[in-house]
C-alpha cells in the first residue's frame, strides 16, 4: 500500500486510541462515551467552528449539529479513514462551511480574528504540538517550501472558512491571482508530501 | 474504480477540504464523493494533512449549556449508564418484590418491549436484507443486518424516515453485519411517527454530508405498526 493509498502514514496516538475507543462505544449508545468524547474534543472543534462562522451563537448551534452527527455516524469510523481528530475537525469545518452559505451576509459580534495563525507570536508549548494533533512536522515542512503569499491563502482558506472572494477582499488581490495561489500551493503541497513518503 | 483523471480528483479533493470548493461545485463533489471510493480516499488524504494547519488555533471551551442541549437533542438520559444502573436495580427489586405477590403482578410490572412499528427492507428477488425495528417506548432503533450484496468501499448504506409532507430524516447509516442499537433523537422519533416508509441510500462512508439523501435511493420498504 502506498502511502497515497493511506491517509495516515503513522501510528495512532495515544489520543487517537482513546478518541477511537470512545467512538465504539457512541456507536453503541453509550452516553457516557459521548460526555467524554464532548469534553475531550469540543474545545478544539468549537475554537475551529468560532473562528470560521465569527458568531458564538451560530457556532454554539453548530457545535450541537457536529456532536449529533459524531453521535449518529460514530460506527462508521474505522482508523483506516484516518486519524479520528482529522473526522471530526472535517464534520465541524464542512457543517460551518454549509452555515456559511446562509449566515456571512449577517454582521459578525465577534471581532474579525487574526487569521496568520503562525505570526503571531509562540510560547514554547505552543511551537509543540498540541495534544489533540499527532506530532507531524511533515506539513509543516511542506508550507515552509511554498510563497508566503500561497501558504497566507491556504491559512486563510482553511482555517478562516474564506472562500476565493473572500479572500481577494482581505489580501486585496485580485480573484485570479487568489485562485493561482491556492491552486499552485496545494500542488505544491502535493508533491512535496509524496515526495516525502517515498 | 479510478476516474479518468486523477489529477483534477486531487485538485477538487483539496479545494473541497480546504473548504474553497463552494456552491453547486461542492454539492456536485459530495456526491461523486459519495459514489466514487478513489474521490473518497483523496478527500481523507487532505483532511488527514491539512488539519496541521490549525495547529495554531487555541481551544476555546464552550460554554456549559451546549453538553445538556446536545444531550437533549439526542435523547440521552442526564447521567448515562449510572441511571440505567439506578433503574436496572430498582426493576431488580421490583420483580424480587411482585414475585412474591404472584406471576400477574409481576408480568404487569416490566415495561412493553414489543417493538412499535417494523420495517423488512428486501430486494426485488426477496431476499431479505436488513429488519428495521422501531421501540417507541424506549426510544430505541435496531437494526439487523441480513444477507447483504456486495458494497463499494468508501460507501455506507444510510437509513432514512420518510415523514409526510416533509423531508427525509436520517436514521443513521446501516449495519453491513449484526445488528445495531441506536438511540432515537425527538426529531426521528418523531418522523418515524409519520412516516409510513423508510428508504435506503447510498451514501460516502459516515453517512450523508448534507443530512439529505446523496446517492441513488436504492431500497423503499414500508414501516408497519406493530405490537
Amino acid at each position: 500500500m502506498t502511502p497515497l493509498d493511506q491517509p495516515s502514514a503513522a501510528a495512532p496516538t495515544e489520543f487517537d486510541q482513546q478518541l477511537l475507543n470512545l467512538l465504539a462505544r457512541c456507536a453503541a449508545a453509550d452516553s457516557n462515551a459521548l460526555k467524554r468524547l464532548y469534553e475531550l474534543a469540543s474545545p478544539i472543534l468549537f475554537a475551529c467552528l468560532t473562528r470560521i462562522l465569527r458568531r458564538r451563537a451560530l457556532a454554539e448551534e453548530a457545535l450541537q449539529d457536529v456532536f449529533v452527527s459524531i453521535w449518529q455516524r460514530a460506527g462508521q469510523f474505522s482508523a483506516s479513514r484516518g486519524r479520528p481528530m482529522a473526522w471530526m475537525m472535517s464534520i465541524a469545518r464542512y457543517r460551518a462551511i454549509d452555515l456559511l452559505r446562509h449566515e456571512r451576509n449577517v454582521p459578525a459580534l465577534v471581532p474579525d480574528l487574526p487569521e496568520r495563525l503562525a505570526a503571531q507570536p509562540e510560547t514554547e508549548s505552543e511551537r509543540n504540538s498540541p495534544a489533540w494533533l499527532p506530532p507531524s512536522g511533515l506539513l509543516e515542512h511542506c508550507l515552509a517550501l511554498l510563497t508566503e503569499r500561497q501558504k497566507h491563502c491556504l491559512e486563510l482558506a482553511f482555517v478562516g472558512g474564506n472562500s476565493h472572494e473572500d479572500i481577494s477582499r482581505l489580501t486585496g488581490s485580485p480573484l485570479g491571482t487568489v485562485k493561482s495561489w491556492i491552486r499552485r500551493g496545494l500542488h505544491s503541497l502535493r508533491q512535496c508530501l509524496e515526495g516525502a513518503a517515498k | 474504480m479510478t476516474p479518468a483523471n486523477p489529477e483534477l480528483v486531487d485538485r477538487l479533493a483539496a479545494e473541497y477540504v480546504l473548504g474553497t470548493l463552494r456552491g453547486p461545485a461542492r454539492r456536485r463533489f459530495e456526491n461523486w464523493r459519495a459514489t466514487s471510493p478513489h474521490v473518497d480516499q483523496r478527500c481523507c488524504y487532505w483532511e488527514e494533512h491539512l488539519m496541521h494547519m490549525a495547529k495554531g488555533l487555541k481551544p476555546v471551551q464552550p460554554p456549559p449549556h451546549v453538553w445538556p442541549a446536545i444531550r437533549e437533542r439526542l435523547n440521552l438520559t442526564p447521567h448515562g449508564s449510572r441511571r440505567r444502573w439506578t433503574r436496572n436495580l430498582a426493576l431488580a427489586a421490583s420483580i424480587v418484590l411482585v414475585a412474591g405477590l404472584g406471576s400477574l403482578l409481576y408480568w404487569r410490572s416490566l415495561p412493553p418491549v414489543r417493538a412499535t412499528a417494523v420495517s423488512i427492507i428486501s430486494t426485488k428477488a426477496g431476499d431479505e436484507l436488513w429488519q428495521v425495528k422501531v421501540f417507541g417506548n424506549t426510544n430505541r432503533l435496531v437494526v439487523q443486518a441480513e444477507k447483504l450484496p456486495a458494497r463499494q468501499a468508501g460507501h455506507d448504506y444510510e437509513l432514512w424516515a420518510l415523514p409526510k409532507g416533509g423531508n427525509p430524516v436520517s436514521l443513521g447509516v446501516m449495519p453491513t453485519e449484526g445488528t445495531s442499537t441506536r438511540a432515537l433523537t425527538a426529531i426521528q422519533k418523531s418522523a418515524l411517527a409519520s412516516s409510513s416508509q423508510v428508504a435506503v441510500s447510498i451514501e460516502p462512508t459516515g453517512g450523508s454530508p448534507t443530512g439529505q439523501p446523496t446517492g441513488d435511493i436504492v431500497f423503499v420498504a414500508p414501516l408497519r405498526a406493530s405490537g
